[in-house]
């Protein structure tokens, strides 16, 4: 074998191929690799949650826990969490991925949690607060300026008005919607709620111009310039309507709903030595430091005391809650089924 | 029209030109918009979306996951060739189209199916449950799901070899009175260095890319079973632009430096 310079190079360049291979190695071994003075692993929990609480618990409220448990206990704990749509986490759950504490967008999923047997049939109302951490109205964002004076849900009515709207069969938050469009009319209407509520609703999915999987990906449609008018969660653009983030601004409804987001324990993911940790994370989220972090990040505390604390929470002359409807069990039966799907998707479809 | 010699390619300054105008939109433009939007806020920006420790641990856990998945393939793949190779056997055809029936798949279906085997409520899943094994969910899982996926790359790259190889080598090697094991690691194995190598990287590559089978089978975990692609896809929902754009930087210079070497070493030499 002659080593010639080409066949030098080559040798040259594989060595450094290789190299390159064993530094790429190396780099992802790093953290796993055995050292002397690290630190024991921490004690985990697992941590599922809908779309927009991800900024407020893996930005505040988990890591304000984890610190309070540490100086208590001396243990470090590690949060693994996921967040997507609440109809995507309660099938992931129901599927079996290891959540012990999810928090959902609303209680119609913790139902169908105890359907499928995953926690005991309403566990949760034993909770504070029947399972509720905390609150946020449905609120609609317009175009700056709102070229289309629009100031209530029947606005979302006039001609040439183009609506964006998560879809009520994967996304939490779109039933929550549905619920705000179909309760400010109905409240308005006594003695014929329900023919004022469908006409309502009809004026609105008539104009529905794009439908995306959770109230997330709804902003992200309309933030890259879909539509005339969005409606969402207050929290999800109250921080960026404030900063001037948001390409649009915030038209308060006079009436509403205000979203309920329900935690749920999953027992049988918990073994009896992680019990007093997960004990100690559901007591701390209804806290008084807990609750202020979430109207720090825009959501509305079960504790109205703590609300002023955020100054830009807008007025809601009407608001409601879905107990005022029956609760979810029926609201869900009634509009959501009866009026919206059979009625309003069947007329909108022709 | 300028005449050409025999041998030379004709000029083709127009067809090529035509060829680049289309491929830039459809192909290198989008490459390209990753890199400029990654470094958009400054270079600055771009190591601190980089350094989070939820993208750290995306793009370590991709590697080892690729690493492991490329290391245990290149066995039962090369294996798997050996033996498809080798041996002639009834239902030898149904064998081989088996297995390379991850390649025909949508991934996301083989994610559902690997769910729906070894998930909690899945055939087996159910059985493992009450010894408390859960594969699904875990980094186990997503190694399983990028082993089924990426399986037929090493068979593709090595069997043709192995048919080729002619049966009078291992014969002569057997005579000299070499076991099985020194005619497979001093006959057989070097003829195959090409495939191996190609074929390793290949499956490298797709492993560090996977995502549809992975997204259903990971749980989608922060900082335990959640893959560089998943938390692109999973930032780029929550708007979060930057991030996301700063490791899809990463992980498309990654490949094309796998694609470099794959060029540079398994198309060279042959040619």
């Amino acid at each position: 074998m002659t080593r010639d310079p080409g066949r030098l190079a080559g040798r040259l360049q594989g060595a450094l191929a290789l190299a390159g291979g064993a530094a790429l190695l190396l780099y992802a071994l790093w953290p796993w690799l055995p050292r002397p003075g690290r630190a024991a692993p921490p004690r985990t929990v697992v941590f599922y949650g809908f779309s927009i609480l991800g900024e407020a618990m893996n930005g505040d409220v988990l890591p304000e826990f984890a610190r309070r448990w540490r100086a208590r206990t001396g243990e470090p704990v590690e949060f693994i969490t996921s967040f997507a749509g609440s109809g995507t986490i309660t099938n992931q759950i129901t599927l079996g991925v290891p959540a012990q504490v999810a928090l959902l967008a609303l209680e119609l999923d913790a139902g169908r949690l105890a359907k499928a047997g995953v926690v005991a049939p309403g566990s949760w109302r034993r909770l504070p607060h029947g399972g509720v951490v905390n609150r946020t109205p449905f609120v609609l964002v317009v175009r700056k300026g709102n070229p289309k004076g629009i100031h209530d849900f029947a606005d979302l009515a006039k001609p040439g008005v183009k609506v964006v709207h998560p879809d009520p069969l994967t996304s939490g938050g779109a039933n929550w919607a549905l619920l705000a469009e179909y309760g400010s009319a109905a409240r308005r209407a006594p003695g014929r709620e329900r023919e004022a509520g469908t006409a309502a609703l009809l004026g609105v999915w008539r104009h529905v111009a794009a439908q995306a999987a959770s109230a997330r990906a709804a902003r992200t449609q309309f933030e890259n310039g879909f539509g005339d008018v969005l409606v969402t969660y207050e929290q999800d653009v109250i921080a960026d309507a404030a900063s001037g983030a948001l390409p649009g601004e915030i038209v308060y409804p006079p009436s509403t709903v205000l979203s309920e987001h329900t935690l749920v324990v999953v027992d049988k993911n918990i073994t009896p030595a992680e019990r007093p940790l997960i004990d100690a994370l559901v007591a701390f989220l209804w806290s008084e430091p807990a609750q202020a972090l979430f109207v720090k990040r825009g959501f509305r505390s079960v504790d109205e005391r703590l609300n002023g604390a955020n100054p830009h929470f807008g007025i809601i002359r009407d608001p409601f809650l879905v107990r005022d409807f029956g609760g979810w069990d029926r609201v869900k039966k009634e509009i959501v089924d009866d009026v919206w799907k059979d009625r309003v998707m069947k007329e909108v479809g022709k | 029209m300028t005449g050409n010699a025999p041998g030379e390619r004709p000029r083709a300054r127009v067809p090529v030109g035509l060829l680049v105008l289309v491929l830039l939109p459809l192909i290198l433009m989008p490459i390209a918009a990753v890199f400029v939007f990654a470094l958009k806020g400054g270079p600055g920006a771009f190591w601190k979306a980089l350094t989070n420790e939820d993208a750290q641990f995306a793009l370590r856990f991709s590697l080892l996951i690729a690493f492991l998945t490329a290391a245990i393939n290149a066995v039962l793949g090369t294996w798997a060739a050996y033996v498809l190779s080798k041996y002639r056997f009834p239902g030898e055809r149904p064998l081989a189209i088996a297995i390379n029936l991850p390649v025909a798949i949508p991934t996301v279906v083989v994610g559902t199916s690997l769910l729906l085997l070894w998930g909690p409520i899945g055939l087996f899943g159910k059985l493992l449950e009450p010894l408390g094994l859960q594969p699904m969910f875990t980094p186990a899982g997503v190694l399983l799901a990028h082993l089924f996926v990426t399986f037929p790359y090493m068979l593709g790259a090595v069997k043709p070899l192995l048919d080729e190889l002619e049966v009078t080598y291992e014969e002569a090697a057997y005579t000299l009175g070499a076991g099985k094991w020194q005619t497979f690691r001093w006959v057989i194995l070097p003829a195959l260095r090409g495939g191996l190598f190609s074929g390793t990287l290949l499956t490298f590559a797709h492993s560090l890319g996977e995502f549809g089978a992975t997204v259903m089978v990971s749980g989608n975990l922060r900082l335990r079973t959640q893959t560089a692609p998943l938390y692109i896809f999973a930032q780029f929902e929550a708007g979060h632009v930057a991030e996301a754009n700063a490791v899809a930087a990463v992980l498309a210079a990654l490949s094309f430096a796998i694609f470099f070497f794959l060029l540079r070493y398994s198309g060279g030499p042959k040619r």
